[in-house]
């Protein structure tokens, strides 16, 4: 032990992305139907370094150290338990042979760290769970948050987290097979189911906030990390999805005033928008448009980049966002996707109908309960000049927001009215 | 320079585990406050425990697992630090992480013996 050398800092996150490779192996070896034999060893992994780090600083290479803690752990639970082999006969024939030392070595090879990560997250992506429970155990099993994290992260408490993680854990029990099969079979219909899911935790990320830090980066992180694995597959939607996000990621730095209240985007300093997330973007939505395929991720994909590339609010190009908002509509109809159309035709010159047509859509069921709407109309009223009606707007939404930013966000909003109303 | 052995003790009851990210956040902590000491010139080393171990009592060297039957708190690891006395000891003991997980720690002037 030599404290007097430069002391490793362990990369952001390390551990809970060793946990999901873990799991992954893991769960592929014992089967999941030991689900909690394998987050027993990661988790006595886990006790095995924080005890010796500790005291001896952070190991030259700390997955390597982890990987290895957690195969020596799995072989010993083997030996314990009188297995001999940890595969079912029916699978990896070829490899029924060898002794459950080689077996594993094989599992914990880089190749197969990534497959069997892609096959867990087709597994707590099924059907059989409803979305939000498939964001919730993917965030557990393949992300490594634990329960305060995923209740901090999705705006829950830690009981109703504890409950669908039990629940969910239950039926993954049962799902082996998706996990233990010769190949992933991913139907376009199960990849889709997948990439919708990593969607939707973009989208947690994206418009959530902790009480403290503000923006919540990380589950961005961990669906860009996951929508990799898919990567491979080679689908245009996949690489449509990953445009996206990172689209979306570039604006996060300029998202928040230094008070951690929302900037719209008029408001943003688009100077500090990241241009390596930029350039990111621009490569996977170049690969996703070498084929034919359109998909919602893709005109999604394209929306965003319009606005990246504009270097002014002002110089938006809204009568292109516009019409792609009209394509989505047809594609995917949503009451979220009509009201963006509807907001991006109220910044183009002549539009002198767009508080009728949000009170077209108002009644549906979404909105509710979703304060976007309003907050749109509030919008739409204050660049009229009709303060009084969006201070009304503003309050009406300010009911339904729920995070503490939306809040702040929409205060400000209507302090902004009222001052301006003499 | 006087040396002092810091025992660390801590609930062993597994109820409450630490997720992935917190138990990162503790050892990037551990890390820089041992740094800091080393800086500091008040480490002198240390090692963490296994929790399980024997305890032998008395001429019938009767030997039970241990040593935490009544107690689930155990120690867990230990430190000699170096500083010039208990009071400076006892400023330097409190930066330890481990007292913000509940943690106790505890602070003995070890006798050196050649200086007798």
């Amino acid at each position: 032990m030599d404290h007097s050398d430069a002391i490793n800092q362990l990369t952001a996150h390390l551990f809970r992305e060793n946990s999901g490779k873990m799991v992954a192996v893991l769960s592929r070896t014992f089967g999941l139907s030991q689900i909690d034999t394998v987050l027993d060893v990661v988790q006595d992994t886990f006790e095995t370094a924080l005890s010796k780090w500790r005291f001896s600083g952070v190991p030259d290479n700390p997955s390597g150290w982890l990987m290895q803690v957690a195969k020596n752990k799995a072989l010993n639970t083997f030996k314990r338990e009188n297995k001999s082999n940890p595969f079912d006969p029916t699978d990896y024939l070829d490899r029924f042979d060898t002794p459950v030392e080689q077996q594993l070595d094989i599992l914990f090879s880089p190749k197969e760290i990534k497959d069997s990560q892609l096959r867990l997250l087709f597994t707590c992506c099924h059907p059989d769970f409803s979305p939000r429970n498939q964001i919730i155990i993917t965030l557990n099993i393949l992300c490594g948050f634990g329960v305060p994290e995923i209740a901090n992260a999705l705006l829950m408490n830690d009981e109703a987290v504890k409950k669908a993680l039990t629940r969910s854990k239950q039926s993954l029990r049962k799902l082996d097979h998706i996990l233990q099969a010769h190949i992933i079979t991913q139907s376009a219909e199960r990849l889709h189911t997948v990439q919708t899911i990593l969607y939707l935790l973009f989208n947690e990320g994206y418009k959530t906030t902790r009480s403290k830090d503000a923006i919540n980066h990380d589950l961005c992180y961990e669906a860009i990390r996951l929508a990799k694995l898919l990567e491979s597959e080679n689908y245009s939607e996949t690489d449509a999805l990953l445009s996206l996000m990172f689209f979306n990621l570039s604006r996060f730095p300029a998202r928040l005033s230094t008070n951690d209240e929302w900037l719209s985007l008029e408001e943003q300093d688009r100077s500090r928008w990241n241009s390596v997330f930029i350039e990111e973007g621009y490569h996977y939505l170049n690969k996703a448009t070498r084929q034919p395929e359109l998909t919602r991720f893709h005109l999604e994909a394209i929306i965003a980049s319009v606005h990246c590339s504009a270097p002014t609010f002002e110089a938006t190009n809204w009568s292109t966002i516009a019409y792609l908002y009209s394509q989505l509509e047809k594609l995917e109809p949503s009451p979220l996707v009509t009201l963006n159309r509807i907001i991006a035709e109220s910044y183009l010159p002549g539009t002198t109908n767009s508080i009728q047509a949000l009170n077209a859509i108002a009644s549906d069921a979404l909105f509710q309960h979703n304060f976007l709407l309003l907050a749109a109309k509030g919008d739409i009223y204050k660049r009229q000049g009709e303060l009084e009606n969006a201070r009304k707007a503003y309050e009406e939404a300010l009911h339904l927001a729920v995070s503490p930013a939306d809040k702040k966000f929409l205060t400000r909003k209507i302090l902004f009215c009222q001052l301006h109303t003499n | 320079m006087k040396e002092y052995l810091m025992l660390i003790r801590q609930n062993q009851d597994n109820s409450v585990k630490m997720t992935p990210e917190q138990m990162q956040e503790d050892i990037a902590k551990h890390v820089n406050w041992v740094r800091e000491l080393v800086q500091n010139g008040n480490f002198k080393g240390g090692n963490p425990l296994m929790p399980m171990g024997k305890q032998l009592k008395g001429n019938s060297k009767i030997v039970t697992d241990g040593p935490y039957i009544e107690s689930k708190e155990c120690v867990s690891g230990y430190y000699f630090l170096l500083a010039p006395s208990l009071e400076e000891a006892t400023e330097i003991a409190k930066g330890c992480p481990t007292l913000s997980i509940g943690g106790t720690v505890e602070l003995r002037e070890i006798i050196l013996i050649e200086k007798m």
